[in-house]
């Protein structure tokens, strides 16, 4: 085993220890499955619980509060007392509840939560599902989730859970279509479902493989799909998709805890509670980790060749390192925008997917098809301009016409 | 252009968010129990007795009137009257107490009270272990002297103060009054009775 | 790999099984589902993950939130415990469908030239496979599928949409409007 390439060390690792159980097949498939799922169930919950603290303290921040700051150093140890509190809570069944479908709900929403991290490329050689259609596979699981949302709003026998559960069915579904839609741009580019091919083709080969380091650096970002009018598009179509897709606000209407008491999770305590939560942030984690791989260049990053080796393949800072910081700052973004947006009805939600998002990411197909084939100083001003005057088109016609008065307390 | 309102909204959170790390006055919450923001003058909570110079004891303003055991709503103040050896009632109390988990704070006692004696307190920080006789504050606790008032409640202690000189000096005006009344009747009964003095004399 | 394909089969028949025969029906549409997920489970087996992720995607995630949406339209869910769930003739029923499995479906799958065992070695070109089968030789019938599907949509947009959309549902919204803003 060599350590020439920092990049690759884990996969030297795990290779190294599936190797000492050659001699037994079976022992041997286990370990590398093992290997290659339990990291994945183990790290994703743990960046759960940061951003759990994250998300506090940001949103506080942004308040002008203080945000968790008395269980350990600026409160990091804050999960840990969250957690502890979830588990010791009571886990309250209603009586009148479906108690099979109370039961099965927060368990059938785990699982395509964590399936999903299975086709993330978090760097060469680390994608747990590495297969042929990983990201078909991916959105197809995603829209799993609806099911147990569906179930869990149902089972709890109470109106809100229900409407919730009815809510965030509409969405998902009616998201979904931009969210694929707009991921299909990079399909039709690279020729590929591989998740890790679509990384792969988002480095600059000629400056990659130079012997520049500056140039090796850029390389890395040059090739990135975001960069490319089409991408823009695609990435703003599928972050906004994203938004919805997690239920996360602007676009939490389906838990909304102003208006339905957040939903589908109203009757639920404990930890079958905590679980609809993990749920969620893995599920947001799985997605944008996937937006990351379309459109952000996946495990690519400013990265240099290390001094000791000439292989052109190896990198000095590891590329799961890059993968994580872009998940972060995704997220960090995600905080962001909740911490600044108001919620959306339902009709202004249904509106911008099918009259707003879905159209454009329709047009940014076609977009894509031109600047696939034409020369980049055909492709480029056509391609932005053909996006700009849609995007200016399509929000003149979803404008709201109504006349918009000053309001009048009659009886306040 | 449609968009940049949310970017605007954008823009004033991350300002929000950075603010508050490089200047403190943005920031509208405190550390609790290590820094306290300052309580307003005009807050109130729950009642105490106010006592003039250093001794309590001595200075008590309190005359177990019971105007406002009385007056209380809830029904929250206790109080025992002081007797002295012969069981002749004293115009102080014996005990003084206020169940802090039934007062309300509607300020009823200070307003019927004569003697400036119960005013509100801005003391926020009642959290007990013991719910029953932690919370039944007696006269050790509820005792606090005129200083203590000025800080809290600058303005009600001045007129407060005002109030009392005023009483004082009316009280002093018809003691005076009083013994002059006196000492005019007494004069008069001196002279009748040197006028029957005379008359029986003759 | 005969014992995956036993536990895919007996969860896929016992899916279709309570499928029918449970009372509760969003309990029924759950073991529809569950029934989707074994054939999707012996699509892999087979070494179609293309059709697998197709059944994932269209199945589990479309027809069943379909199913779902037209149970919430009914209004008896949980079922009554009185209410039959066979119907009247199903001996007949049953009859028919056992001789036209034996008659029909078994001798015809046993005479015919496919081949029981996976078409494919590995998993890795199915895709592209399919792809090229799709775009090159198969393109009319993907282009009708498409027409179809569209004038479908159409279709269901004009149904959907009351006739005199117009004049009616905004006037009722205006002129209630009005009434409040006079008041």
């Amino acid at each position: 085993m060599s350590f020439d390439n920092p990049d690759q060390i884990l996969v030297e690792l795990s290779r190294l220890i599936v190797g000492y159980f050659a001699d037994a097949p079976y022992l041997s498939f286990l370990v590398g499955v093992l290997l290659s799922s339990v990291p994945l169930i183990a790290i994703f919950p743990g960046c759960f619980a940061f951003t759990t603290w994250l998300e506090r303290k940001g949103l506080a921040r942004i308040q002008n509060r203080y945000g968790p700051n008395r269980v350990g150093p600026f409160g990091l140890f804050q999960p840990i007392a969250d957690g502890i509190k979830m588990l010791m809570k009571e886990d309250i069944v209603p009586t009148r509840s479906d108690k099979w479908g109370h039961l099965l709900a927060p368990i059938f929403i785990m699982i395509p939560a964590m399936m999903g991290l299975a086709f993330l490329p978090l760097a060469r050689n680390m994608t747990a599902v590495a297969i042929d259609s990983g990201l078909l596979f991916f959105f197809a699981i995603g829209s799993l989730a609806t099911l147990a949302v569906f179930l869990a709003g149902w089972a709890s026998r109470n109106k809100y859970s229900l409407l919730g559960g009815m809510r965030a069915v509409a969405q998902m579904v009616s998201y979904e279509m931009p969210l694929i839609l707009s991921a299909v741009v990079v399909v039709m580019m690279v020729g590929s479902m591989n998740t890790s091919l679509i990384v792969e083709a988002q480095q600059y080969k000629p400056w990659v493989e130079s012997d520049n380091p500056l140039f090796q650096c850029l390389g890395q970002i040059r090739g990135w799909f975001v960069f490319t009018p089409w991408g823009f598009a695609g990435f703003l179509i599928f972050f906004v998709a994203s938004l919805a897709e997690t239920n996360r606000s602007p676009f939490d209407i389906p838990e909304a805890d102003s208006e339905i008491i957040a939903g589908h999770m109203t009757e639920y305590s404990g930890f079958k509670y905590a679980l609809f939560f993990i749920s969620e942030y893995v599920s947001a984690f799985a997605i944008i980790g996937i937006g990351v791989t379309l459109f952000l260049g996946g495990w690519n990053g400013p990265n240099i060749r290390p001094p000791w080796s000439d292989d052109p393949q190896a990198y000095l800072i590891p590329g799961f390192v890059w993968f994580f910081a872009k998940m972060f700052f995704l997220m960090c973004v995600m905080i962001w925008i909740r911490g600044t947006m108001p919620r959306l009805r339902v009709d202004q939600l249904m509106g911008f997917a099918w009259k707003f998002l879905l159209p454009l990411a329709f047009i940014n197909i076609f977009v894509a098809g031109f600047y696939y084939y034409a020369p980049w100083y055909y492709g480029w001003p056509v391609s932005i301009g053909v996006l700009w005057t849609s995007y200016r088109f399509l929000s003149r016609v979803n404008q709201d016409k109504r006349i918009v008065r000053k309001r009048t307390y009659k009886f306040a | 252009m449609s968009g940049s309102g949310l970017l605007k909204g954008m823009v004033v959170t991350a300002k929000n968010f950075f603010g508050s790390y490089v200047s403190k006055e943005r920031l509208t919450t405190v550390s609790y129990p290590e820094e306290k923001s300052t309580v307003s003058h005009f807050s109130r909570n729950v009642p105490f007795l106010v006592f003039d110079g250093d001794d309590a004891d001595a200075g008590m303003r309190c005359t177990s009137c019971f105007q406002c055991e009385k007056a209380c709503p809830p029904k929250c103040i206790i109080i025992e009257k002081a007797k002295d050896e012969n069981g002749k009632p004293l115009k102080r109390p014996a005990e003084f107490k206020i169940d802090m988990s039934v007062c309300m704070g509607c300020q009823i006692c200070v307003e019927v009270c004569p003697f400036e004696s119960i005013w509100m307190d801005s003391e926020f920080e009642l959290a007990t272990t013991d719910r029953f006789d932690g919370l039944l504050f007696d006269l050790k606790k509820l005792l606090k002297s005129n200083e203590y008032f000025h800080e809290i409640h600058p303005q009600d202690a001045e007129a407060s103060d005002e109030r009392l000189r005023l009483l004082a000096e009316k009280k002093k005006a018809t003691e005076a009054k009083k013994l002059a009344r006196q000492k005019a009747a007494a004069e008069k009964k001196a002279a009748e009775a040197k006028e029957k003095k005379e008359e029986g004399a003759e | 790999m005969t014992i995956i394909f036993i536990i895919l089969s007996i969860t896929a028949l016992t899916g279709a099984i309570s499928a029918i025969f449970l009372k509760n029906l969003i309990y029924a549409v759950y073991s529809l589902l569950l029934l989707f997920v074994a054939i999707a489970g012996i699509f892999l087996m087979l070494m179609a993950e293309f059709l697998a992720v197709v059944q994932i995607l269209v199945y589990l995630g479309a027809i069943g939130i379909l199913v779902l949406f037209g149970v919430m339209m009914t209004r008896n869910i949980s079922g009554a415990s009185s209410e039959r769930i066979l119907s009247r003739g199903w001996f007949f029923g049953l009859v028919i469908s056992v001789l036209m499995l034996f008659g029909v479906l078994i001798p015809g799958l046993a005479f015919s030239e496919l081949s029981s065992s996976p078409a494919v070695e590995t998993i890795t070109p199915s895709v592209k496979e399919i792809g090229i089968q799709l775009m090159h030789l198969n393109t009319p019938a993907l282009w009708l599928t498409a027409v179809l599907l569209t004038a479908a949509l159409i279709g269901a947009v004009v149904v959907a949409v009351p006739r005199n959309y117009s004049s009616k549902l905004f006037l009722t919204y205006k002129l209630e409007n009005k009434n409040k803003s006079s008041k």
